[in-house]
């Protein structure tokens, strides 16, 4: 069947092929080039760069829904699959005959101690928190399940978080499940066994550590994480006052000293920077990723998206401007995004500043101004700076277009790749603006926080190499995979005679130490941890340590010589609370119940800032402030933090197979640079024939340490600038994360001399093409999910300037459509293919509703406006015979959903918050290699704009696509055993245990969102018994990576990873189509309980959505469209009417994803606004504020002829207003692809919908 | 006559099918045998007439009926707490004593050891271990055996929304309070479940009678297919006085409208 559509795909394409080349201008060509379709701004949309180079082997392979093999296994392993399964199913069928009974399912009672709060069957919610990668704190609930923790859900009550979650915090339940941990803790002096806590304990209390007591820990070092945690101060004082002279170290392989050493220079003293976006109206980022890779991800998406929520015409929103080397999250939200190397950046600083100053710097110190000038005057000419574009912003950081001041409502932040002298500056702009203590806090740093992790690993190796150290103890900390290769740590770690490591898998420090010891997760510990905002978050454990590991202020107490039983986590977090200032005057019971309740401690002060004596050291630093701009045969390396984190995360396979946001690669890292770059370089991106994208291999250099990593080329990024995720290709951590990748951190970091790198950038590298050796091949398969699923040349993302939202914004279209029956059309409506096309007519009664669906408006539903218009909720089902026919959608809830493209940040929360509720598997790098992967809500990047570099970057738009629930749903129609049937509540139901696997809907979806199960990647992991060694290697698994085989060959069985599955949710198997389900097991359970409750209805909110409840920019709103009466209170202590979702539903901004299509889905989207700067926006595209529409002005349809448009030949012809888009001479988007309209004859059926 | 003989095969095998493939011929009058033999619900629910609710404490608010634990049988089964004579012979309730008894032997060892005195806990062990008695933490559990199990693709049974609707246990689990040992008797087939959501009146009880399981069935067979009618509030009986407007209240809260799509369990 694979084939025989393959051939026709591709037959289709060498027609379409011939045609787009044949017989057209260029001007032409290169409008309707590939599937880029052109936007509202006037910016074109298209999916990655082979989609505009619209190569033929790009198009045959992005038309099919599953790429090639997609479907079969390897001819020449089949047969013997196929006989090795035979015989497994006669044995299998052999050991189960005389089982010819029920199985036997036994129900174990609870005994003598019964806990008196688990109810079996119901879920339980703990308040913790989690210390995850690059210094993120998260306060949590975490939903238990009979003792089993299977969801993380942020806490509502933490004031940075407020209930929502980063994807790290979302995953812990899987590295927490990891069947690789750590089991127990081991001595390999004398052998490998598995030793107790006792031995160790005991070993502690021998000849070694006596010695290091006499000696006053002369010879003892400790490395730890940089967790802020007043517990762990508390003990690490203990442990110092034993060990006066141990050495101790906290460190973070993803820190850069930059951020303290820039706050040392402006006030004096280390502090930490909280932003309070909400409170700003422009935000200015000198390549710092504040949305994603920070350690405030989760409150500034939240900050950051309250000030974008543009629900009314006149609402205000935040303007924000970056300057960036890659392209970020950060990136693709700007107004005003530039792309300059991180090396150019400070030289914007320092033009940013200096015009800010000059303005409001009547106080400050008229030398800085002067230094800044010299600064400015001696930038060198590679660096160029757009003065126009910096005087708008400057001006735009002072006052607002109307003059008003903008004091105290602006923020500039620095990115870890800039210098401290940035980091400095910033802090002056900022204090001069007055936004200090408004738009932007401080908090003191504790001793561990404020110290520099990379010196303290340096002195640390030479001590090591001096020998003056004898005892090494790390804990949660992986030195050895991840320290600068100038290091050498691991040799110079061998050379102390004792080494103690603690960490949750086998890690390479692990691996070269002594003493093994399991760390015990977050989730199975007790603590306490500072967050950001200085809130010190409670934890405590939701399930006994899994392999008796212990925390790492346990593993400290031990060392401080305390009993075994004496170091307790318990204890110890409770001795430092007893007497804590914080407790006030409650008894410690009720202090200690409380902070367990909310899951908060206590909130510490902020550091109150003298804004004036910012700038007294500035001087001095600016002007010793010298510009080696990269140019040339250089470039900048950044390094980024991915998804895996710091490498710590590597094993979580949630994480691993989660779409980077922009490039959209899974399992691995790449080189990302642009495409001049790659071509000055010789590192072009091919495509192969077998349609899996291989990237060449490219040799980064920094200093003489080198490392071999794919080559990516994408828009957006700084020319002669690469950026690489660190974290991947490490050598020892367990069967996910092993052999994904490549390790960058050796060349993070090191020391070139000229003391200018950090671990976050090196400055100066050399680039070139690499591997080709045995070991590392030239070329790479990358696996990617970027364009599986394409949606061709429609409005599927649109996007709007706010000055014509403000002018059109509350405007309701009506005219007449193609049969002269009257319509009405909302904002958004008007931007899309809607505008043009008439409405929808049945040729066919509808079964669900009896009667064909004319687009009259009777005016009797609860909205009567274009593509809402003809949605079937709130009517009732009467068929023709007048009889009520199910289901009926005019009671009771019906489900909808919103997507807000304004906010949505790309974060991906949503994709993994929805795989840790519904037990959804991963399948793996080379099963997403055939567009097999499994997630149910999925993040469409589109870029946006050419991206020639420099001012105009290009930007880029994301949008959340799950099953949007059609009530019209094309697989409902297509299935031959009704496993997909509708409810009366207009949510589109998945039967599994119906479902043949026809595959039938998926072909007639087209969202392309449902999921297909190939083989058991939920239920159970074939364990390898009858496939043997020959059959992975027929199938092309590289017996290396563990982790690549595809999940039906892995070896492991992963008993303890069932203890994760949340068990209101089937786990899917074999053969079966899966889908977003509107998280149908928290309505059910909702439902219920406001039964017992006997409430009328199920109150808004009281249902969210996995990915609702997850979405840090609280872009996914979810709830009853029907509800437009009931009154909830609003945060703000005022009311509202009506449930959130019908307000969006209802609103100027909402569309359908291909409305016109007449599937008429329940979940909705808002058009995305960018809010650019009036004084830098082009004429061009200053007239679609006049004009967003792209045709005439309102109204201008009613005359146009759609006449005669069913006849099928006018499609083809360029006359068609439609196609060539040349309406009134104004600008016209351009949705359709007039060559393809020619050439192909389905897709001139499929215009035949439209016109 | 070929044709006949080909006919007749096959009306005989769909017939064999359309009778014997189904949960009502597998299923019903499933009884596997329990771990403490001599427990019987016929006693317990019958002759001494206990409320399902003193055992299964949560069927109220939670979808899970949850079995006792050891410490609820031991309410009443402590070594001289109860008259074993009146009660239950010795035998047949040994095996939760064991259970319970392995928990505070393991407790009083600990204790031993706690107070310092390791010689006395040693000779404790070393008898127990004569004995082959066992120690464990917290008591043993025991091993009930499911008898009522709805398929995988099932998801949960909520007991509490049925119980407090006016579900009865009698109408899903039958004449429990006369089973010796515990079987099967209604299919649980999803034709069995909707034929109930289509029609629940004729299972239903005021909800203080739920589980009063002899009165429910004098009711339920005295009325046959018969919604019940002695109550005057009872808010799905149309019968009685008030009922019709009830019933009408009702309708316009269509959350308690029986759901009848595959989205109720299928998820």
């Amino acid at each position: 069947m694979y084939e025989g559509e393959s051939s026709m795909s591709s037959s289709m394409n060498s027609l379409d092929q011939c045609h787009s080349t044949v017989g057209e201008s260029p001007a032409q060509k290169a409008r309707v080039a590939g599937l880029a379709q052109v936007g509202v701004t006037g910016q074109r949309y298209y999916r990655g760069l082979d989609d505009v180079a619209d190569t033929g082997a790009f198009r045959d392979w992005l038309e099919r829904e599953f790429p090639e093999g997609a479907s079969r296994l390897l001819e020449s392993s089949r047969r013997t699959f196929l006989k090795l399964m035979g015989a497994s199913v006669a044995l299998a069928g052999a050991a189960t005959l005389p089982g010819c009974r029920r199985p036997d399912h036994k129900i174990y009672s609870f005994s003598r101690n019964v806990p008196e709060e688990i109810i079996p069957g119901k879920s339980l919610y703990y308040a913790t928190s989690l210390y995850l990668p690059g210094g993120r704190v998260e306060s949590v609930l975490c939903e238990t399940h009979e003792g089993r923790p299977t969801k993380i859900e942020g806490n509502p009550l933490h004031p940075g978080n407020q209930g929502k979650t980063s994807p790290w915090a979302q995953a812990a339940i899987l590295s927490l499940y990891d069947p690789d941990r750590l089991k127990d803790p081991v001595y390999t002096k004398l052998d490998a066994s598995p030793r107790s806590w006792a031995d160790f304990a005991a070993w502690l209390q021998g000849e070694d550590f006596k010695k290091l007591e006499a000696s006053q820990g002369a010879g003892l070092a400790i490395v730890v994480d940089k967790r802020r945690s007043p517990t762990r101060s508390a003990v690490k004082g203990r442990l110092l006052e034993r060990f006066p002279k141990a050495m101790w170290v906290a460190y973070d392989p993803t820190e850069t000293d930059e951020v303290v050493q820039g706050a040392m220079i402006a006030f004096g003293k280390p502090v930490r920077e909280v932003l309070h976006l909400e409170k700003a109206d422009v935000v200015v980022s000198l390549d710092r990723d504040f949305l994603f890779d920070d350690p405030g991800m989760v409150r500034n998406t939240r900050g950051f998206s309250a000030r974008r929520q543009v629900l009314g015409v006149n609402s205000a929103m935040s303007r924000l401007y970056v300057f960036e080397s890659g392209f970020s999250v950060t990136g693709a939200k700007a107004d005003h995004r530039v792309a300059l190397p991180p090396s150019h950046i400070p030289a914007a600083a320092v033009a940013i500043a200096r015009r800010v100053l000059d303005q409001v710097g009547a106080k400050g110190a008229p030398p800085l101004r002067d230094a800044l000038k010299r600064a400015e005057a001696s930038l060198p000419s590679a660096v160029k700076i757009d003065e126009a574009f910096i005087d708008a912003v400057a001006k735009d950081l002072l006052m607002d277009e109307s003059g008003a001041s903008r004091a105290t409502k602006t923020v500039l932040v620095a990115g870890p790749t800039q210098p401290a002298v940035v980091h400095a500056l910033c802090h002056a702009v900022n204090a001069a603006l007055g936004n200090i203590d408004n738009t932007v806090t401080f908090r003191p740093m504790s001793q561990d926080e404020g110290s520099s992790g990379i010196a303290g690993l340096r002195a640390l190796t030479q001590a090591l190499n001096d020998g003056k150290v004898s005892t090494l103890v790390t804990i949660g900390v992986n030195p050895v995979y991840d320290a600068p290769a100038d290091l050498n740590f691991a040799q110079a770690m061998s050379k102390a005679s004792v080494r103690i490591a603690a960490d949750l898998e086998e890690t390479e420090t692990v691996r070269a130490a002594r003493w093994r010891l399991p760390l015990a997760h977050d989730l199975e510990s007790w603590g306490d941890l500072e967050s950001l905002e200085g809130v010190v978050c409670a934890q405590q454990p939701m399930i006994a340590p899994l392999y008796g590991a212990k925390s790492d202020i346990e593993i400290l107490a031990l060392l401080t010589g305390a009993k075994l039983d004496e170091a307790d986590g318990h204890e110890l977090v409770q001795a430092t609370w007893r007497d804590h200032p914080a407790r006030g005057r409650q008894p410690v019971e009720t202090f200690w119940k409380r902070a367990l309740n909310s899951g908060i401690l206590a909130t510490l002060d902020r550091s109150p800032m003298n804004s004036a004596q910012v700038g007294m050291n500035l001087v001095d630093s600016v002007s010793r402030m010298s510009m080696n701009a990269v140019m040339g045969q250089n470039v900048d390396v950044v390094f980024t933090v991915g998804m895996v984190g710091d490498g710590s995360l590597n094993n979580n396979a949630w994480l691993q197979e989660l779409p980077d946001p922009l490039t959209k690669i899974v399992w691995d890292n790449v080189a990302v640079m642009n495409k001049a770059t790659a071509a000055r370089f010789g590192l072009e991106q091919e495509l192969e024939t077998n349609k899996v994208q291989h990237a060449r291999m490219c040799r980064l250099t920094v200093g003489d340490k080198s490392v071999d990593v794919p080559a990516w080329v994408a828009p957006g990024v700084a020319d002669n600038t690469v950026l690489v995720h660190v974290g991947y290709g490490r050598s020892s951590i367990g069967s996910v994360g092993e052999g994904t990748g490549f390790n960058v951190f050796p060349i993070a970091g090191v020391n070139t001399g000229s003391g200018k790198s950090s671990r976050r950038v090196a400055f100066g590298a050399t680039l070139a093409r690499g591997g080709g050796s045995k070991d590392v091949p030239e070329w790479y398969a990358i696996s990617t999910t970027q364009q599986h699923g394409s949606m061709e040349g429609r409005a599927i993302v649109r996007e709007v300037d706010l000055p014509a939202w403000r002018a059109f914004g509350d405007k309701i279209e009506t005219n007449l459509d193609a049969y002269r029956q009257e319509r009405k059309l909302v904002f958004a409506e008007r931007l899309g293919e809607l505008a043009h096309a008439p409405a929808n007519v049945n040729a066919y009664i509808n079964p669900q509703r009896g009667t064909k669906d004319a687009p009259t408006q009777d005016g009797t539903g609860p909205n009567t406006t274009g593509e809402h218009g003809s949605a079937a909720w709130g009517k009732t089902n009467v068929d023709s015979t007048g009889k009520t026919r199910a289901p009926d959608f005019a009671t009771g809830p019906q489900w909808g959903m919103s997507i807000d493209l304004t906010t949505c940040t790309g974060c991906s929360a949503c994709t993994i918050a929805c795989q840790a509720e519904n037990n959804i598997p991963v399948v793996g790098k080379i099963e997403t290699r055939k567009g097999r992967e499994m997630h149910w809500i999925r993040v469409d990047r589109y870029y946006a704009g050419e991206g020639s570099g420099g001012v105009d970057a290009g930007s880029a738009m994301f949008q959340p696509v799950a099953c949007v629930h059609c009530e019209n749903a094309p697989c409902e129609t297509v299935c031959p055993v009704n496993a997909t049937v509708h409810g009366p509540e207009g949510i589109n139901y998945m039967v599994y245990n119906r479902c043949i696997g026809t595959r039938y809907c998926a072909n007639n979806c087209p969202y392309k969102v449902r999921r297909f199960n190939f083989f058991d990647y939920g239920v159970k992991k074939l364990n390898g018994e009858y496939i043997g060694e020959s059959t992975l290697e027929a199938v092309g698994a590289d017996p290396a990576n563990v982790n690549l085989i595809p999940p039906r060959l892995r070896q492991r069985l992963d008993e303890i990873s069932k203890l994760g599955m949340n068990p209101n949710v089937t786990v899917r198997s074999r053969g079966v189509m899966e889908k977003c389900t509107y998280c149908i097991q928290r309505i059910n359970e909702a439902r219920v309980e406001v039964k017992l409750k006997n409430l009328p209805m199920i109150p808004d909110g009281f249902v969210q959505t996995a990915c609702q409840q997850a979405c840090p920019a609280d872009a996914i709103v979810f709830g009853d469209l029907l509800d437009t009466k009931n009154v909830y209170p609003t945060p703000d202590g005022k009311q509202r009417t009506g449930s959130l979702v019908r307000s969006l539903r209802d609103h100027g901004r909402s569309y359908l994803l291909l409305g016109f299509l007449n599937t008429r889905p329940r979940t909705t989207y808002l058009a995305g606004i960018r809010n650019p700067n009036p004084a830098l926006v082009s004429a061009e595209r200053k007239k679609l504020w006049e004009n967003p529409f792209g045709h005439g002005h309102e109204g201008g349809h009613e005359g146009h002829d759609h006449e005669g448009g069913h006849g099928g030949e006018g499609h083809g012809s360029q006359q068609h207003g439609l196609l060539n888009g040349s309406h009134n001479g104004s600008h016209r988007t351009n949705q359709f692809d007039p060559s393809r309209a020619v050439a192909d004859s389905g897709y001139r059926l499929s215009l035949g919908v439209l016109s | 006559m070929l044709l006949g003989m080909v006919l007749g095969g096959l009306t005989l095998v769909i017939g064999l099918v359309w009778y014997y493939f189904t949960p009502k011929y597998w299923r019903v009058g499933y009884m596997p045998t329990q771990p403490i033999a001599g427990f019987s619900h016929a006693i317990h629910a019958g002759k001494l007439g206990m409320d399902c609710r003193y055992c299964h404490s949560h069927i109220e608010h939670s979808p899970e009926a949850n079995i006792p634990s050891v410490s609820t049988c031991m309410g009443c089964h402590a070594e001289g707490h109860v008259n074993d004579q009146l009660y239950a012979r010795k035998a047949n309730v040994q095996g939760i004593r064991d259970a319970w008894m392995a928990g505070v032997r393991f407790d009083e060892v600990k204790s031993l050891m706690n107070e310092g005195k390791a010689e006395e806990a040693e000779a404790k062990l070393v008898s127990y271990e004569k004995d082959k008695l066992a120690l464990i933490e917290g008591g043993a559990s025991l091993a009930w055996r499911r008898v009522h199990k709805v398929p995988d693709y099932v998801r949960n049974f909520p007991h509490h929304v049925h119980i407090n609707a006016g579900v009865s246990c009698y109408s899903c689990h039958g004449n429990i309070m006369e089973q010796p040992i515990v079987h099967q008797v209604q299919p649980l087939s999803m034709s069995w479940c909707l034929e109930c959501h289509a029609n629940p009146t004729p299972h239903l009880v005021p909800k203080e009678k739920v589980t009063d399981l002899f009165w429910v069935r004098q009711q339920l067979e005295d009325r046959g297919n018969q919604p019940y009618s002695g109550q005057a509030n009872n808010p799905l009986d149309v019968a009685s006085p008030g009922g019709a407007t009830l019933l009408k209240a009702l309708e316009e809260k269509p959350l308690h409208i029986l759901p009848q799509n595959c989205g109720a369990c299928h998820y």
